[in-house]
Formats: C-alpha cells, structure tokens, sequence
C-alpha cells in the first residue's frame, strides 16, 4: 500500500531507491519456491553480516517491492547509509519485464521453475518463457543468472545472452523416478523443439534431460545436491557441493521441492560470494505463512500449506504422505470469481499415487464440488462409499468437521489454494490460536495491517 | 456388462495436455470400470498412425499454439485419413480446445500462416491474430484477445457445463453441426453456437475438463464406443450425486444465484427454453 501511493507521486520511487541500494539487488522469480528461497537466502545473507531489503511473501509484484523499499527509506526519502544492505526481492513472474524496467542492473536473477500456473492467467509455460526471455534482454552482462540446471525450461534460458551462468541441480539419483512424472507437462527441446529424454525425473518434468533430437542437455550444475534423505512431512538432509565447499544441510521444512529451493539459495549465496560457512544458516529457516506454518489448537498441531497449481499441490501432497502413513488431511479448493475460473489442474495433481493414505478426507472452498469429483476418479472414495467423503465448502465448518475426525493428538493437515486459506488462518488468528502475526525479520512488517 | 471391452486412441497425451484433459480419459475409462467395461488405451504420438477399424473411441485434448504448430503435420499427414474413416465407421471422438480447431478444415494463426485441418468437421478457426496483425505484447493485451469464462451449452435436453479460454473463433461451414447451443459464454465465435457434432465425434471449447462434470456427455461417448463395437450399449446408471453437485454448483457460478439483475435475467432466459429443470445426467 505504501508503495502504491509513493508510486503514484513518483513513478520512480523503485528505481531512484533500488539504485541507491550499495550492493545491488538480487531477484528471485520462478513459478514456484521463489518465496521460500528468498527467506532461505535472506538467512544466509545475515549469517554473512549483510542486511539484506526483503519484501513480503507474496507482496511481488512492482507496488510490493515499492513498499518494502519505502518501508526502509528514512524521512529523508532515501535510504539509510548502510554499506551493508542488499536488496532481496522475491518477483512474480508476470511481473519480471515491469520490475527490470526499474531494477534495470540486477546483481543476479534467481530462476526457481517454470510450471503451468494460472493457466488463465499466463496462458501457457511456453509464454511465460517467451516473457521472461524478452524482459532478460535489457540486462546489463554483469548480471549473473542462476539458473536450475534440472528444469529444462530454465536451463537454456536466453541463450544468446553472454551472462555469467551458474547451475544448480540434483545429482543424487535416489529420491528420483525412472518413468515420467504423471504431473509433467512434457516440455520439449529449448533448442530444437524435440522430445526429451530422461533418466532420473525428480518430479514434473524436473530432472536428468537431453533431447533425442539434437543432444542439448542438462548443464552439468556448479552447485548440487550429490544426496539427499527426505525425512518425513516435516524434514530433508541434503550434501550440498559447491566449487569452494561442501557442507551438510538439514532444512526443517519437507518435500524435494524444498531441497530445490536450498539449492537456488545456496548457489545465489555462491553466485554473490558470501562465505562458504554462511550456508548453514539455512538450517534456521522456519516455515513461512502457510508454508507448512504449524498452528497449535486444542489437542492437534494443524499445518497449514499452500499449494496454488498442479505441481505445488502434489510436491505438498508427496511430502506430507511420502512415508506412506495414512494421516488427516483437509483439503481445499477455490478460484476466483470472475477473474480466474481455471481449475482444471487439479486433474493433473497425482491424487492417484495417494490413494487410500488420507483418512476420512474433507473437502472445502467454493470449488468444493469439483475437488470431491476429482478424488472419486482418482479412487480416493469408491462409488458406493459418497459419504465417506465431507463436502463443506466453508474452509472453518469444513476446519472444525475435519478436527472432529481427527483422533485426538494426531496432527492434522491442510493443503489448499489461497482463498481457503486465507480464511481459515484469519479465523485461527481472531481464536487466538495464531500467537503472532508471522512476520518476515527485517522485512516491512510495520506496515501491516 | 462383464467381459466387454472398448479400446480407446488417446491422441498426442505428452503435447496436448495443457489443461487437465487427461481428466476426459480418466472419466471415461472410471466410468467404464464402475461398469465392469474394460478399456484399452493407445497412446498415439507423433509419427504414429491410426488404424481405424480398431478403434471405439478417439480423443485428442487441448494446447497452445506451439503444440498446434507441433502437431498438424502429423495430424494432417499421418493420422487424418484414419480418424475420418473410423468416425464413419461409428467410432465416438472428444476433440477439445487447440484439438477441436484442427479436427476442422483449417486453423489461421496469424495473416499468412494457415495450419491444415483433418476435415472431420466442416469448420474453421481464425485466431485474433489472423485478423489484427502481430499484436504481441504484455499478458492484459493476450487477455483481451481471447474469450475467457464460464460456459454453458445446450446440448439437446442436457445442460453442459465448463469454461473457455481461446483466442479468436471457430465458423461452422454449410454441412457442419453445432454441438449445441450458448446460454452462457462465447462459444465458437459468439454466433450462439458451440462444438460441432459429426455422427459420434464431437469437437468443443469446454474445458474444465469437461466431461467429469458432464456424464451424460461421457456416456454418450462410452455408448458410441460399446454400440461401434457391439451393436448395441445399454448402459446401467451410476450413483453420480458427486457429479451432479459439481454441474449444479457450475451453474449457479455461471448464471448467478437468481438474486441479482444479471442473474434474473439469465434465469428467466434459461426458462424460456424449458430446460430450467433440466439437470445434468438426465
């Protein structure tokens, strides 16, 4: 909001103030982990004695970086004098050409994936490309890319650019699969338009990739993960290898997808030459709003996680249930009125690997209807059995039915799109179950409501 | 129903999959199942070759334009003639989005460049594009291009429902036949009509995907299919409550809850038709 208004007095309040900035600026875009990959760097970038200018979660779009900027500026209009600061912003990804027309000499671009997302938004994966790599154009060559070495689309991103690049990738075979992901969307060559071939996929069309066509493939990544142990719905171990380094990480927050976005923040922390033993700081990362957020109720630990397309929502879903012990999961879905009515991901969400692992599941948010039909045809109910599952469209009747088939003491979960849980945690919050309003260190928290 | 078996081409599935259309296979193969019909399914890629005597069931999902541009060779050259003969020889297609466009005659992206259609239906497609020149831009501009929204379509006494999102019109030739009606969206190109129907194939814009939410449409499908390959399909109804919610549910979103203007007025055009009560499935 703050940012809206100084952006509307002066159109160049961003770009007078991110100048200003005396190490530069990193940006972190990306369909999805770009948020918790900022937070995990922004840990890092403290451990090197930095101070780095965050903007909220979320808040990625030109008038949320205006605010985190405006946020820091003193009354003067300008920054403080801190030889220390450093810019950190989390961009959407719609919103990158807009962002660079202000933040025009980026010290690095962070890129996390690009997945089909808001498909009524961004159209198709293959447009987003098309958008990031004309917005890149503009870049200065001192800009560095970092670049996710797995996710094809990214790899080969801008070719024609001489930008210093550096990878990141998985190396270690064992969390990956053999056969296609049932959630890619099956990209083809960034050179050639041919098919790819795999021989590990991690998940959707991440993974070991070269084009029967031409040979282009995966760029073997500076920094990897030569292994890693994904312990359950709440931890990971990755051995991380960097040029100068190798070090452990256990990272407190679940899935492959969280390895990955380890993985970006380190080899930015490599790119921006923090030092080597700043990495561990990512170990003191906690779960950000809604990113597996842990909320204490009477008698249950509720998790709270957002998942906003196909490949969120089935990474959150793997992660939860990837040990294959049935738990308690509240689901939920909505879109939004009008504007965005797409919903048709969630037939391409691997509800079907899960079935039979979430018990008495219940089902919410104004695309209620459309969610229990998914289930039905990915076998989670059998026909006879309907009301086995509870369509509640209202996120906190639907929260309160689902604690109440929860055995006492077990956790329960909630995976869903936005809307839902937006609701849901404001409810929570005026219950007073929320202690704090989460609030990201350093970052313009004064200025919420 | 025991013992019977359809077999089903699923065309393209690693190109034409941008939005949820595996979700129409895995309709019709559940609801086959639930009624002790099994299906097999034939993945059919690029360079592979319809062999249409051997085919119940044809299906082909959407995609942008570089997956149009990917695939209509191939479709042309290779698989056209066989999708032809085996919709004459009775078999059911589902042709949605990007797929619908190029089962039709021609698919115009830009001034200039023209993808060949299968000829299974006697349409065309003209994209925005085609008629604007280059109009490339930022994402608001691609939006205002394209219809985007609920849709839903009479189709006989049953209600469709689903959204759309494409960019520039389909137009239904002399000997072509709309699938349906609009009562609510767009369309093929804002004429009132939508899809386009030849003998058991169907070509449409609804998405969503569209038949999890309308399985009178699937059966109709999985019907054609047992009837090419039997003679006959007497298919027993399944306990669809599930389903019916969420066609409900669809819409009351796209004609409003009768309490606003808009809504009233759409509610009152729906009763004209007599097809108010009408719910899916029946």
């Amino acid at each position: 909001m703050p940012g809206q208004v100084a952006l509307t007095i002066d159109p160049a309040t961003l770009a007078s103030l991110a100048a200003e900035i005396p190490r530069g600026a990193v940006l972190v875009t990306g369909s999805n982990g770009k948020g918790t990959t900022c937070r995990m760097l922004a840990q890092v970038m403290r451990a090197a004695g930095l101070h780095p200018i965050v903007n909220e979660e979320g808040s990625n779009q030109q008038s949320g970086l205006a605010t985190a900027m405006v946020a820091h500026s003193a009354m003067t209009g300008h920054l403080p004098a801190d030889r220390q600061a450093m810019g950190l912003f989390e961009v959407d990804e719609g919103s990158l050409p807009e962002i660079l027309r202000h933040i025009c000499r980026p010290r690095a671009l962070v890129f996390t994936n690009i997945f089909r997302d808001q498909l009524d938004r961004y159209l198709e994966p293959a447009y987003t490309k098309v958008l990031l790599e004309r917005a890149m154009q503009t870049l200065p060559a001192s800009t560095a890319l970092v670049l996710n070495a797995d996710d094809p689309r990214i790899a080969c991103l801008a070719p024609g650019l001489s930008n210093p690049r550096i990878y990141y990738g998985m190396d270690d075979t064992d969390p990956g699969r053999e056969a296609a992901d049932p959630t890619s969307d099956f990209p083809r060559c960034p050179r050639c338009d041919g098919e790819l071939s795999y021989t590990c996929v991690y998940y959707a069309h991440l993974g070991h990739w070269k084009c029967q066509g031409c040979g282009l493939a995966r760029p073997q990544p500076q920094v990897s993960a030569t292994k890693v142990d994904l312990m359950g719905p709440s931890s990971a171990h990755l051995q991380v290898v960097t040029p100068t380094a190798e070090s452990v990480l256990e990272i407190p927050l679940p899935g492959l997808y969280n390895a990955y976005n380890a993985l970006a923040a380190v080899a930015a922390a490599e790119e921006c030459q923090l030092p080597d033993r700043s990495f561990s700081a990512i170990e003191r990362i906690s779960a950000g709003s809604l990113r597996m957020e842990k909320v204490q109720v009477p008698g249950h630990d509720v998790y709270l996680a957002l998942a906003k397309n196909c490949n969120g929502y089935t990474e959150v879903l793997r992660a939860i249930l990837g040990d294959r012990k049935p738990k308690r999961v509240l689901l939920g879905l909505n879109d939004f009125p009008g504007k965005q009515p797409d919903t048709s991901w969630i037939w391409d969400v691997d509800f079907a690997s899960l079935t039979g692992l979430v018990t008495a599941p219940v089902v919410c948010g104004n695309r209620a209807a459309d969610l229990a039909v998914r289930l039905k045809y990915a076998g989670w109910i059998e026909t006879s059995h309907d009301a086995y599952l509870a369509v509640e469209p209202d996120p906190v009747r639907a929260f309160k039915l689902a604690l109440a088939r929860t055995p006492p003491g077990q956790p329960l979960w909630v995976v869903s799109t936005s809307v839902v849980l937006g609701q849901l945690r404001h409810w929570l919050r005026r219950q007073g179950y929320v202690k704090e309003v989460w609030r990201q260190q350093g970052g313009p928290a004064r200025w919420r409501a | 129903m025991a013992g019977m078996k359809i077999s089903l081409g699923y065309l393209y599935p690693d190109i034409m999959a941008t939005y949820g259309d595996r979700g129409n296979v895995e309709t019709v193969v559940r609801r086959c199942e639930w009624r002790d019909i099994s299906v097999a399914v034939t993945e059919l890629r690029l360079g592979e070759a319809i062999v249409p005597k051997s085919l119940d069931l044809i299906m082909i999902g959407g995609g942008g334009e570089a997956q149009q541009r990917l695939i209509a060779p191939d479709l042309y050259k290779v698989k056209g003639a066989g999708i032809r003969e085996a919709v004459d020889l009775g078999a059911g297609a589902l042709a949605v989005g990007g797929g619908y466009e190029l089962l039709g005659r021609f698919c115009q992206l830009e001034l200039g460049a023209e993808l060949p259609g299968v000829e299974l239906f006697d349409a065309w497609t003209m994209r925005q594009s085609a008629v604007l020149g280059d109009h490339s831009g930022t994402i608001s501009d691609v939006r205002a291009d394209r219809a985007i929204g609920e849709l839903v379509v009479r189709w006989g006494a049953t209600l469709l429902v689903g959204f759309e999102n494409h960019g520039g019109g389909t137009y239904l030739g002399p000997t072509a036949r709309p699938l349906g009606q609009v009562l609510t969206g767009h369309g093929n190109n804002g004429d009132g009509t939508e899809g386009a129907i030849r003998g058991n194939a169907v070509g449409t814009h609804l998405r969503g995907p569209c038949l999890p939410k309308n399985p009178a449409l699937a059966d109709f499908l999985i019907g054609a299919a047992l009837t090419r390959r039997y003679g006959a399909a007497d298919l027993p109804p399944l306990g669809d409550d599930l389903e019916r919610a969420a066609h409900q549910a669809a819409m009351q979103r796209a004609l409003g809850d009768g309490r606003t203007m808009h809504g009233k007025l759409r509610r009152a055009a729906l009763a004209k038709t007599g097809l108010a009560h009408v719910r899916a499935g029946r």
